[in-house]
């Protein structure tokens, strides 16, 4: 199996690069950071989910449409899709390569987005407008 | 693209159970991995015993029993049977380990031996470290300036000389990147434990002048950043050296570089 992955100009040049330099960094960096808030919001999450289980609509606008809990929990949610993009993308460079790679990357950064979006929108709408 | 399963000609079966030795009244019992390239055979499981009252206690003196007194065509490194060369790098009961200072009494029952996981295997126990060898080189362990040569030679306070310690001591046995598993993933992009440490040794020599170009070269999704802190380059080093913190400090220097 390694014969075909290991070619000789790996072997020749091993300083060959495999992808953006000052990105992996910066997706390094990313990772970290949204890792390290997602952390820090951990309470607020679970203070949520215990505080509306089995609660009906109203209960759910009377906690979000407080400010202070809705905003925090909108920039959570868009926090934990940036991580999530930054995740699978690891996975998917693991996986795939080239034409595939870049078209799950694309798939990957719409659903991140659509997620962050349609979450976070809709929690703000709950604090802004009811 | 990943290749999820092992082809079926690269599944070990079953082999031979050789006779145990004539007249031995403690033997222990080993099975190990033997490949056979020059061959079209499936890699095979032999079944060998030792006469522990003719051979010494490590896991190495049982191999070369086996070499000396049962089957001569077993194949395997060996040089300095006292854990400095690095060759008698395999894994043994699962875990990778030299097998000169592994003892035979650490585990009890049948001994399991097979060569260092998910590299290209040579013959029997012996892996094909190519790759391995071209990674360490691609990190240039040398020192490398840009001042005049000094007449004399290069010195470095006691202080600076410190901070090398736990990283010069590597021997290039290659049981850390062969037990991590973004190393068995991507080993041909991912530089690996072993010489990750070894670039963070050069990185940090207080000597060394080219320490920007050195963190140049490890900019890159694959080489240095697909250590996820797995650590299991740390708890198999038979020297007893870390490479996950030696990783986890040159992705330091990275962050502190951007963020300067």
């Amino acid at each position: 199996m390694r014969e075909s992955v290991i070619t000789t100009e790996t072997i020749a040049n091993p300083k060959s690069r495999y992808g953006s330099a000052n990105a992996s960094t910066r997706h390094f960096i990313t990772q970290r950071v949204t890792g390290a808030i997602n952390i820090l919001f951990l309470a607020l999450l679970l203070f949520i989910v215990v505080r509306l289980a089995g609660q009906d609509r109203a209960d759910v606008v009377g906690l979000l449409g407080r400010w202070w809990i809705g905003v925090p929990f909108a920039a959570l949610i868009a926090n934990v899709a940036i991580h999530m993009r930054n995740g699978m993308r690891d996975t998917l460079e693991d996986y795939l390569a080239g034409s595939m790679y870049r078209l799950a990357m694309l798939l990957n950064t719409l659903f991140c987005l659509a997620v962050a979006l349609l979450g976070a929108g809709a929690v703000l709408k709950i604090v802004f407008w009811g | 693209m990943a290749e999820l399963t092992l082809r079926k000609a690269d599944q070990p079966q079953k082999g031979k159970t050789w006779p145990k030795p004539e007249g031995a009244t403690r033997l222990r019992e080993f099975h190990v991995y033997r490949y056979d390239p020059d061959k079209a055979d499936n890699p095979r499981i032999d079944t060998y015993f030792v006469d522990l009252d003719n051979c010494g206690p490590m896991i190495l003196d049982a191999l070369l029993y086996i070499k000396n007194n049962t089957d001569p065509t077993l194949t395997l490194r060996r040089s300095c049977r006292e854990g400095i060369c690095g060759s008698c790098s395999m894994n043994i009961n699962g875990l990778n380990t030299l097998a000169c200072t592994k003892g035979m009494d650490d585990s009890s029952g049948p001994i399991k031996i097979y060569p260092l996981p998910h590299m290209p295997v040579v013959k029997d126990l012996v892996p094909d470290l190519t790759n391995f060898y071209a990674q360490h080189r691609a990190i240039e362990p040398w020192l490398k300036t840009t001042s005049p040569t000094p007449e004399k030679e290069w010195t470095q306070s006691v202080e600076n000389r410190a901070k090398l310690d736990g990283l010069y001591e590597c021997i290039l046995c290659a049981c850390c990147s062969t037990s991590c598993p973004s190393y068995w993933w991507n080993g041909e992009k991912y530089l690996g434990p072993a010489a990750l440490l070894q670039a963070y040794r050069w990185l940090i020599d207080s000597r060394d002048e080219t320490q920007p170009e050195r963190l140049d070269n490890l900019e890159d999704p694959f080489k240095l950043y697909r250590c996820h802190t797995i650590m299991n380059c740390a708890k198999v080093c038979p020297k007893g050296l870390n490479p996950a913190k030696a990783i986890a400090q040159i992705k330091k220097m990275m962050v502190e570089r951007k963020a300067a």
